[in-house]
């Protein structure tokens, strides 16, 4: 379905804006990692910009954000331990951006947004957070 | 037999006031006996009953394994956040009975928890397909994820244990 309510296209804005924070993280965090953790980082890119493109698909071609040339992450990527606590970080944020696209559509495109807050929040752990009743990037 | 639940309570009240307000409607005639369908009480929401039941799988977890109270102690306590959100009342939760692993052994019981988390977090997914309150959507969304996430941590807590443990 093509979205033109402003409400619903500006809560999958959101969420594709928040993918591309989280691929450019990756790349960030990609530089930071070693072995098994660098090669999950490099795969999460790939499978980010299929969720942005599944995303984009949702809105007409105007109303798809642009890239934007970079991202200062919250907590700075500076190391490998605080590259996992970045991604965990922006992992938990992102289930609320899907909560809130959940909210606003309804049918596969609703299914869509509560799995990928489903498996952001399953990354969050794989990164090393706690789980959270109610998960948050904070 | 659990005590009526508040909004069995509620619907009760609400019954007894409508009776009230047709008997008062026509003061200039005598009252006519009206009669009102006893209300039905609601149909349980399977997400309150599977919340209860994951606390008292999580409850009777800790009673055979204290070791593992730590972190299925957090997770429990996560579950009665959601079953609160959803509209357990305290009442409730207080009467959560223990339901004791079928597995002797501590890493089947965690399999045990693994596999009832997967169910759950699959439950909330699928309600959120007839939810029709967006906060309600909003809700499930984050108790799901909340559910998906705990499978890859008992799975941590899982590795962690001797094997034939």
């Amino acid at each position: 379905m093509t979205y033109t309510d402003p409400a619903v296209v500006a809560t999958i804005q959101n969420a594709i804006r928040s993918e591309q924070n989280y691929v450019y993280a990756c790349g960030l965090a990609g530089a930071q990692l070693n072995g098994g953790a660098r090669r999950r980082a490099v795969a999460q890119m790939t499978a980010r910009q299929q969720r942005i493109q599944a995303l984009a698909s949702m809105l007409t071609d105007s109303n798809v954000p642009t890239t934007p040339p970079a991202f200062t992450p919250p907590t700075a990527i500076e190391n490998a331990r605080s590259a996992r606590t970045s991604l965990a970080e922006l992992n938990n944020a992102l289930v609320g951006v899907y909560a809130q696209m959940a909210a606003s559509t309804e049918g596969e495109d609703r299914a869509f947004a509560v799995a990928q807050a489903q498996d952001s929040a399953r990354t969050a752990v794989q990164w090393g957070a706690a789980s959270q009743a109610f998960p948050t990037g904070d | 037999m659990p005590d009526p639940t508040r909004r069995a309570v509620l619907l009760g009240a609400i019954a007894t006031s409508a009776t009230v307000v047709v008997g008062c409607s026509n003061s200039d005639q005598q009252p006519e006996a009206i009669e009102i369908e006893p209300t039905a009480p609601p149909e349980p929401d399977p997400n309150v009953l599977d919340e209860l039941a994951l606390i008292g799988a999580y409850t009777g977890a800790i009673n055979a394994f204290p070791e593992l109270r730590g972190t299925l102690g957090v997770i429990a306590d996560q579950h009665r956040g959601h079953a609160r959100e959803l509209g357990a009342t305290e009442a409730e939760l207080a009467a959560i009975t223990p339901i004791p692993p079928s597995a002797t052994n501590i890493r089947p019981a965690v399999t045990e928890l693994i596999k009832r988390e997967r169910s759950a977090a699959n439950l909330r997914a699928d309600s959120t397909a007839a939810a029709q309150d967006p906060e309600a959507v909003r809700a499930l969304t984050f108790i799901a994820a909340s559910e998906a996430s705990h499978v890859p941590e008992l799975q941590d807590v899982r590795r962690t244990l001797k094997d034939g443990s």
